[in-house]
């Protein structure tokens, strides 16, 4: 499945209309309908965030083969970000030191198996990469 | 659908807390300004962007000595708290 939403916020609603029907078309239970959701929730609106130079929809693709999930966001004519400048996450900081910066990116590394970005013609790729039988939200 | 009920010390959040919902849950918070009670029980979903509120609020609460404890969690909502290191932050029942 694939569909392009406005690179807004307010897109999330639909997005999660269009993860639905994915999700109830593979039979997911509960637990991968949460992952499915926030990857795809926090991909985006990192996408929105920091991809600058872009003004086009988002491209996003969803698949399963072999028992492994694929999300794909695509994001065209955007300035280079390298995800890897995210704030570290550190859980066991006091309170009074702890950041939102990177939760969400740190969030989907934990829940998926593989994370790639890949950037190229001013496109910017990710892929994310679930095998099924790994439960964990 | 989110939607942000206060009665009292007791803030019930209900439906979907996404990055586009948490201005409308951030405006119900800021009316918190002692020890509160966030009722989960009938949230389905939750993602780093209430995460990232909840911290904010958390921590502008204890500067006055005050905090809030979150209750009636579901199970997958639990484990984002845990996966985030959220449940040393709060008090989870």
């Amino acid at each position: 499945m694939e569909k392009s939403f406005e690179r807004d916020f307010r897109s999330l609603g639909d997005i999660f209309a269009f993860t639905g029907v994915f999700v109830e078309v593979h039979g997911f239970d509960e637990s991968l309908r949460y992952a499915v959701n926030l990857v795809v929730e926090e991909l985006f609106t990192n996408m929105v965030k920091y991809n600058t130079g872009g003004g086009h929809p988002i491209e996003i693709r969803m698949s399963v083969r072999d028992g492994r999930l694929r999300i794909e966001l695509i994001d065209d004519d955007v300035d280079p970000w390298d995800p890897a400048e995210a704030p570290e996450v550190i859980l066991d900081q006091p309170v009074e030191e702890r950041k939102a910066g990177g939760l969400g990116l740190y969030l989907v590394r934990s829940i998926v198996d593989e994370l790639t970005y890949e950037y190229k013609n001013r496109q910017m790729k990710v892929t994310a990469i679930k095998n099924l039988e790994r439960q964990n939200v | 659908m989110f939607e942000a009920r206060l009665a009292g010390d007791r803030l019930q959040l209900i439906g979907r807390l996404d990055a586009s919902q948490v201005e409308a849950a951030r405006e119900a918070m800021n009316r918190l300004n002692a020890s509160s009670i966030i009722d989960f029980g009938e949230l389905e979903y939750i993602s780093s962007a209430g995460l990232g509120m909840l911290l904010g609020i958390q921590k502008r609460l204890m500067e006055s000595g005050g905090t809030l404890k979150l209750i009636n969690m579901n199970r997958h909502i639990r484990e984002i708290f845990r996966m985030a290191g959220f449940d040393r932050i709060f008090v989870i029942e």
